[in-house]
């Protein structure tokens, strides 16, 4: 009896169709490879996610990190046909540790999504396809810890388990924090000043104060204050050149954070003020 | 400059709003300063006038200022310029209780350790000279032609990680900004972002 149910929890183990199982205990945080579909399915969109669970006071990095510090990055390992795209970042925080010094970035807990594409052909029913990702980042409080961890999942094929609800919700609070495109009826764009640029959000813009994170580094002042002001035609928002910025740019890319929480993308083009050269 | 810094003062604008409008920019004149090294000589940047000027923002717990001198990229850099004539001034501005901060005699015994080379280390924990150049990583690299116009601005090179395996596939910024503005060239790249730890200010 004792054997049977060893068997049966050894096959169970091998179907688990969890990805990861067991989170990483890394320098200061929790790491794990999250499966939102436990089950691969020809030629279709698979989503997967590395959570970071993070101790109080430290944090990892934005697509751009700011002032300092590094963006995490991982590098796949699936099976033959499948393909990972990019990283869909949820909306940052700001992280102003000095005068002149903000970061862009995480505290507490992030769940950074990839998608994946399944093969056209996979392995028939009833196998498990294993996959797995380097993951690279440096974590920060006052100082700085790089780290690594090669993290473990598998699809099923056949199988019909489901991810576990805690899975389900952590997707779904992460696809919440995703930037969005502007609501109809928005459109941005941007007045290059001497010495700023002027972000002009038209449109019955609501959502409370605005915050603009550049998606691009070396264009915007990171720890420069952004006045907001309404116009008459929605509101904008004036950001400090970076010293950095020695060539015009004609388009500015980005994500801005409401107060409320609400993040859009924007990529406003960028004309030269009037009497500006 | 001069009636900038005074609009700026007498309109009551925070401190730290002017230095930021007053930092150091490619193509400008590079704000002077005077600070005192890790064998207690005073260091005035126009005394170097007629010379290249390297600074390099320096926290030697910081992962990424230990990638280039473990490795010894960043001695190898040192030797070589300073060979070629070029002021080498390493500067330190991490605040007493942060990373990085040394006394004067635990840097210079640092600087035995790795064989580091540079003319001078300028001792900086009130961060007045960071805040000067608003510097913000460690690394953070600046060059100065000899007529006292900065010339670069930026990362050590285009790898920013904390990798020491990345050193070999790098472009080195620094090296090409000097290699082209001693041979009379424009600098091809003279503003980069720069990539490393904060650096670890009074707060």
């Amino acid at each position: 009896m004792r054997g049977l149910s060893l068997i049966l929890g050894l096959m169970f183990l091998a179907l688990a169709p969890i990805a990861g199982g067991e989170p990483v205990h890394a320098k200061h945080a929790q790491v794990e490879l999250l499966s939102l579909e436990t089950k691969a399915r020809p030629d279709a969109k698979l989503l997967v996610g590395v959570h970071f669970v993070l101790e109080k006071g430290w944090h990892i990095y934005w697509i751009n990190p700011g002032d300092s510090g590094q963006s995490p990055s991982f590098q796949w390992q699936l099976p033959e046909g499948f393909s990972a795209g990019s990283i869909e970042w949820p909306r940052p925080e700001r992280m102003q540790s000095s005068s002149e010094l903000t970061d862009y970035g995480y505290h507490d807990e992030v769940l950074l999504m990839v998608p994946i594409h399944a093969a056209q052909g996979i392995a028939p029913d009833g196998q498990a396809l294993g996959f797995s990702v380097d993951a690279k980042w440096l974590i920060c409080r006052e100082i700085c810890l790089p780290d690594h961890a090669r993290l473990q999942g598998s699809w099923s094929v056949g199988g019909a388990r489901k991810a576990s609800p805690e899975t389900v919700v952590l997707f779904a609070r992460a696809k919440k924090l995703l930037p969005q495109p502007l609501p109809p009826g928005w459109a941005a764009r941007v007045e290059s000043r001497q010495d700023t640029f002027v972000l002009n959000l038209d449109g019955s813009v609501t959502g409370g104060r605005p915050q603009f994170f550049p998606l691009e580094p070396g264009q915007v002042e990171n720890a420069a204050a952004q006045p907001v002001e309404t116009t008459a035609h929605g509101l904008k928002i004036t950001l400090k050149k970076s010293d950095l910025l020695l060539k015009p740019i004609s388009v500015l890319r980005g994500v801005l954070v409401f107060a409320g929480g609400e993040a859009y993308q924007v990529e406003a083009p960028v004309m030269a003020a009037k009497g500006i050269k | 400059m001069k009636s900038l810094r005074n609009l700026l003062l007498g309109i009551g604008l925070p401190l730290a709003l002017v230095a930021a409008a007053l930092a150091a920019k490619v193509g400008e004149p590079a704000p002077n300063f005077t600070a005192v090294d890790s064998n207690g000589k005073s260091q005035t940047l126009s005394a170097y006038k007629g010379k290249y000027v390297v600074l390099e923002w320096h926290n030697q717990g910081c992962p990424y200022t230990r990638k280039h001198y473990e490795s010894g990229n960043m001695q190898r850099l040192q030797k070589q310029w300073t060979a070629k004539g070029v002021v080498w001034l390493t500067v330190i501005s991490s605040a007493p209780g942060t990373q990085g901060y040394v006394t004067p005699t635990q840097e210079n015994q640092y600087l035995q350790q790795m064989n580091a080379m540079p003319t001078a280390v300028l001792m900086d924990p009130g961060g007045t000279l960071g805040h000067l150049y608003a510097a913000k990583t460690t690394p953070h690299m600046y060059i100065i032609d000899p007529s006292g116009v900065l010339i670069y601005n930026g990362a050590i090179d285009d790898h920013p990680t904390s990798d020491v395996a990345d050193i070999a596939s790098s472009k080195n910024y620094v090296s090409n900004a000097l290699t082209e503005a001693l041979a009379g060239k424009p600098v091809a790249d003279p503003a980069t972002q720069p990539y490393g730890c904060s650096v670890k200010y009074q707060h």
